[in-house]
């Protein structure tokens, strides 16, 4: 647009701008040392209507949108902190007590408005819940059965292999019931945003108590810097003592938060306990592999390598020749 | 740390006379604190016996520092209170000097006010949370 606009304006001033340019340019091929050449009354228009292009392709730009407000800061959000995770040193598993406590946040906080719906019971079991912890919490949801005789579709408790339900039935329903915006699903959630870990702490933790001077929040939107926008249709979800853990942790906003967020990321990756203990294995036994291989070939390659050549002259002395120094000569 | 802390764990759990516990071991310091607050209790107590005169009021004192003690039941948020310490640091006295200074314009422009303090509040809070970040995992389980 910026350039369409310039463009314009400048087809204005082309028959100016053009016949001062021109004209300057052949009288300095024609006339190599010609002082009318170079006059400054023409180069002065040459700058004037230069001048006047840009100042006018601005205060065309400036007349049709106003002050430029791209690429602000606050539409990029502000990049999340780096927290030291615990789960992510290289040598460390999840906090399964944590786990269970950010479980039991998104039970009792978020599973009202977000699914988790690539989360089966059965992968709870043994990471999070026991089994009968895990039985009881299926049987309380119903899904629907096989088909019947009759063809009727049946609803009957829910087992292990039932995956968490969804607090919507689709996602129409879920907009029209959050005014529009859909809360998305949290299973890959922690892998789906940039920052991952540290984007989603930052954003349950980040609303301030007040917008910022000037800020503009839109209707139904909730400021918060780190959403890009700095505009999002969900609330602060996250008051001090809204959880009462089993485990009698002290339920303070940024707790909940991390634990929720460590859940959340044990949901996208649950795999990350095996991966690191198979990845140190691989780094054991590769390394050892390896060094057995330098070993075995340096064994193998020794006796080319220490292997020595010698150039031996030949034992009889060479016959005199008229090439010999005169010094040899002399002294033989 | 990490990698260390994996050595020490691997030695801890091979050597012959180490205890293996399937939880944690719970904390001496949560029998050690009521403990402390409880010689604070009777040490007031006595400070008010001594002042007999006017006894009634140091007892009432007393009381009502045990009823706010009850209070203080209510979880505080650590990442509040780390970070308002932050922002009012040395660290981050520039981002909130900028902060202060622009609220204050804003507001003071009035209705035909065009800017923000968006900028200037990424920047404190930039400031504040990377301040705040290691003391708040110490404090947070």
């Amino acid at each position: 647009m910026l350039a369409r606009t310039c463009l314009r304006s400048t087809r204005t001033f082309a028959s100016a701008k053009n016949g001062a340019f021109k004209f300057a340019k052949r009288s300095a091929s024609t006339q190599s040392s010609g002082a009318a050449a170079e006059s400054p009354l023409r180069l002065n228009i040459a700058a004037a209507a230069a001048t006047a292009v840009a100042a006018g392709s601005i205060a065309w730009y400036y007349h049709l949108y106003g002050f430029a407000s791209a690429m602000t800061p606050a539409e990029e959000g502000l990049h999340a902190t780096k927290y030291p995770w615990v789960h992510e040193q290289w040598l460390k598993t999840f906090d399964h007590q944590a786990l269970r406590r950010g479980f039991q946040v998104y039970r009792e906080v978020c599973a009202s408005c977000h699914s988790l719906s690539r989360v089966p019971y059965r992968a709870l079991v043994g990471t999070i819940l026991t089994v009968d912890e895990a039985k009881a919490l299926a049987e309380e949801n119903e899904y629907d059965t096989e088909p019947n005789d009759q063809g009727e579709i049946e609803k009957r408790p829910g087992k292990l292999s039932d995956y968490l339900p969804d607090p919507y039935k689709n996602d129409e329903a879920a907009r029209f019931a959050n005014n529009g915006a859909l809360p998305p699903d949290l299973s890959l959630i922690v892998k789906a945003r940039h920052g991952g870990c540290d984007y989603i702490f930052s954003l349950l933790t980040g609303y301030p108590d007040e917008p910022p001077a000037g800020a503009s929040v839109g209707a139904g939107l909730n400021f918060n810097p780190y959403f890009p926008g700095t505009g999002i249709a969900m609330a602060r979800v996250l008051y001090d003592g809204l959880v009462d853990y089993e485990d009698g942790t002290p339920a303070s906003t940024s707790q909940m938060a991390k634990d929720v967020v460590e859940f959340l990321n044990w949901a996208a990756e649950p795999e990350m306990d095996d991966r690191k203990r198979m990845g140190m294995k691989v780094l054991v036994v590769t390394s050892v592999l390896f060094a057995l291989s330098v070993y075995v070939k340096r064994y193998k390659w020794a006796w080319l390598k220490s292997r020595k050549i010698v150039y031996d002259p030949p034992k009889s002395p060479p016959p005199a020749t008229n090439l010999a120094l005169p010094q040899q000569r002399a002294k033989s | 740390m990490g990698f260390w802390d994996a050595v020490t764990d691997l030695i801890d759990a091979a050597t012959p006379w180490a205890t293996v516990e399937a939880e944690a071991p719970a904390d001496t310091p949560a029998e050690t604190a009521p403990a402390s607050e409880s010689t604070e209790e009777t040490t007031a107590e006595t400070k008010a016996e001594e002042s007999a005169p006017a006894a009634e009021e140091p007892e009432e004192e007393a009381e009502e520092e045990e009823e706010e003690e009850e209070d203080e039941d209510e979880i505080v948020d650590p990442k509040e209170t780390l970070e308002e310490e932050c922002r009012n640091s040395k660290e981050c006295a520039p981002a909130k000097h900028h902060y202060d200074e622009c609220a204050a314009r804003v507001t003071g422009a009035g209705a035909d006010n065009k800017e923000d303090c968006v900028e200037e509040f990424f920047h404190l809070v930039h400031c504040a949370t990377q301040c705040a970040a290691p003391k708040l995992w110490n404090t947070l389980k």
